[in-house]
């Protein structure tokens, strides 16, 4: 490290900068459109980049249940049959994503670098509505390389407030940033259509609403859905019963994030949904 | 002025004549390695003095708090950029401390026409197991203070920072007696309250050139205990998440706390 890099300037100010820009002072970030050459290329690609996979989240009895299938695609291809997109972003936050992964975990990662460093400089905890504010700047960003059709990011959202009205929240995104708070669930990916199908069902005349299910109906709801998604796209893996893979789940409530085991998921797949 | 070293020496010496005066008043912190982690513990009434830095380490300042807050924005920038653009394993204390706060800090007390840092730190970083546990005491002037062992002294598990000489010292001597590397939480919390004690009653009477006696201890932090607030936080040794940091409320800590 060498001493430029400690940027003790005289003008100093601990509140008016963010991690982001941060980055930028340092020259840590990359640009946020490719350049005009690789532009007018890309836009003579015929093919359509897919957010190929499923998440999907709804609110139950014990939190929010955060679930999405582990499949890793480049077009036709299966590239990856463990990729982990349900990701811890704090304490009790989780940002679950579909879409280019170079992109969704570079965000992911800034995004948990980011509320970390307004924790310890500012010695407070972002506010859900900033953390939700954050990552809609981080899509609203990226939006360039969304035009050129070389990095969509479609994200879920989901966190504890403990401060204002004390409950679990959940978020929906779409490319450029917009932001929805779902009051039930929320599904994203190209499987996501089936998913959405099967929760408003359920919600609706289901054997009790989603939010009165105990966490076994919880978990065994979202391992159906992945397997009914999975049935008819071939982006999303739901359960791969000879590899024994299985998706990746988890819960934030109260007490925080809890990844429940594979043995978990398991049994309650061995029971309710095989 | 600077033409001439003699000068030049002098204005040094003035310096640190104004800064130690300065920085003599500030309420001692104790930090201290125990089985579970390591637990940094001071008292005050009014400002903050215990920070998280990063994932595995924490910083406790006296001094001017504008002057504190640079450097410790200086350090959270430091850490977290090479812990986003590397990994958090690769943000280590003692890089951090010797190759970038320490020059920085003894330039600017150097520069006899600009203004020096008016702070004292202490830094821990908690290791994997005890013995990896890493405590540095940096000066204002750059100087650093490790617990590491060299050849005047063996290897501590505890570091302390005060605002004379001779309230660190017998801080010291009070912990290398009492402090044990096993300890449980408990014990830890009692032992730097007493350690704090020493270190406070040195800055009253800083003629004191011996450990109090143990009633003497015990009688000056019920009555510090009784009028200011535990301020304390721990580096959790063993834990599933990467922040290890967490802040201690007085609350929490007033029931173990033996009277």
């Amino acid at each position: 490290m060498d001493r430029s890099q400690l940027g003790f300037d005289q003008n100093f100010s601990g509140a008016a900068d963010d991690f982001l820009s941060l980055l930028r002072r340092k020259g840590l970030l990359g640009p946020t459109v490719v350049s005009p050459i690789l532009q007018k290329e890309t836009q003579q690609q015929t093919w359509q980049p897919t957010d190929a996979t499923t998440i999907l989240a709804f609110k139950f009895s014990g939190g929010v249940l955060v679930a999405g299938d582990r499949r890793a695609t480049a077009g036709n291809t299966v590239v990856y049959d463990r990729a982990d997109k349900v990701l811890e972003i704090d304490r009790n936050s989780i940002m679950a994503i579909a879409g280019v992964p170079a992109t969704a975990w570079e965000m992911a990662r800034v995004l948990e670098h980011s509320l970390q460093y307004f924790r310890r400089t500012q010695l407070q905890e972002m506010s859900v509505d900033g953390k939700v504010r954050a990552l809609s700047k981080l899509l609203r960003d990226n939006f360039g390389f969304v035009m050129q059709g070389v990095g969509i990011v479609v994200p879920i959202f989901a966190t504890y407030d403990g401060n204002s009205k004390p409950g679990a929240r959940l978020y929906f995104y779409d490319a450029m940033g917009a932001q929805f708070e779902a009051a039930d669930y929320a599904a994203t990916g190209s499987g996501s259509p089936a998913v959405r199908g099967i929760l408003y069902y359920e919600n609706t005349w289901g054997a009790k609403p989603l939010l009165k299910l105990s966490e076994q109906e919880a978990v065994s709801l979202a391992l159906r859905a992945l397997d009914t998604a999975a049935e008819s796209d071939t982006a999303t893996a739901g359960v791969d019963r000879s590899g024994k893979i299985y998706p990746v789940i988890k819960i934030v409530s109260r007490e925080g994030i809890t990844t429940l085991p594979e043995s978990k998921i398991a049994a309650v797949f061995k029971e309710m949904v095989a | 002025m600077i033409e001439e070293p003699y000068r030049w020496v002098e204005a040094i010496a003035n310096r640190r004549e104004y800064i130690e005066g300065q920085l003599a008043p500030g309420s001692p912190i104790a930090a201290l390695g125990y089985r579970e982690g390591i637990l940094f513990v001071t008292l005050g009434q009014t400002r903050q003095k215990l920070f998280e830095i990063y994932d595995r380490i924490a910083m406790g300042a006296i001094g001017h708090p504008g002057d504190i807050e640079r450097l410790r924005m200086a350090a959270i920038e430091m850490a977290s950029t090479e812990g986003f653009t590397r990994s958090a394993a690769d943000v280590s204390l003692r890089r951090l401390v010797h190759y970038s706060l320490s020059p920085v800090l003894k330039s600017a007390f150097e520069q006899i026409y600009g203004a020096p840092y008016l702070a004292r730190m202490l830094f821990a970083e908690v290791g994997a197991r005890p013995e990896d546990d890493l405590f540095l005491r940096v000066e204002y002037d750059g100087e650093i203070a490790s617990n590491g062992a060299t050849y005047a002294r063996a290897r501590q598990d505890f570091a302390v920072l005060s605002g004379t000489r001779q309230s660190v010292e017998l801080m010291e001597a009070f912990l290398k007696s009492e402090h044990k590397t096993d300890a449980s939480f408990e014990t830890a919390v009692n032992s730097a309250l007493d350690a704090w004690s020493v270190g406070h009653m040195l800055l009253q009477a800083s003629e004191t050139k011996e450990l109090p006696a143990r009633d003497a201890i015990a009688q000056h932090r019920q009555e510090q205990l009784a009028i200011a607030a535990i301020e304390a936080a721990v580096l959790q040794r063993d834990s599933n998440r990467p922040i290890r940091y967490r802040s201690l409320a007085d609350k929490e800590l007033r029931s173990i706390v033996t009277q």
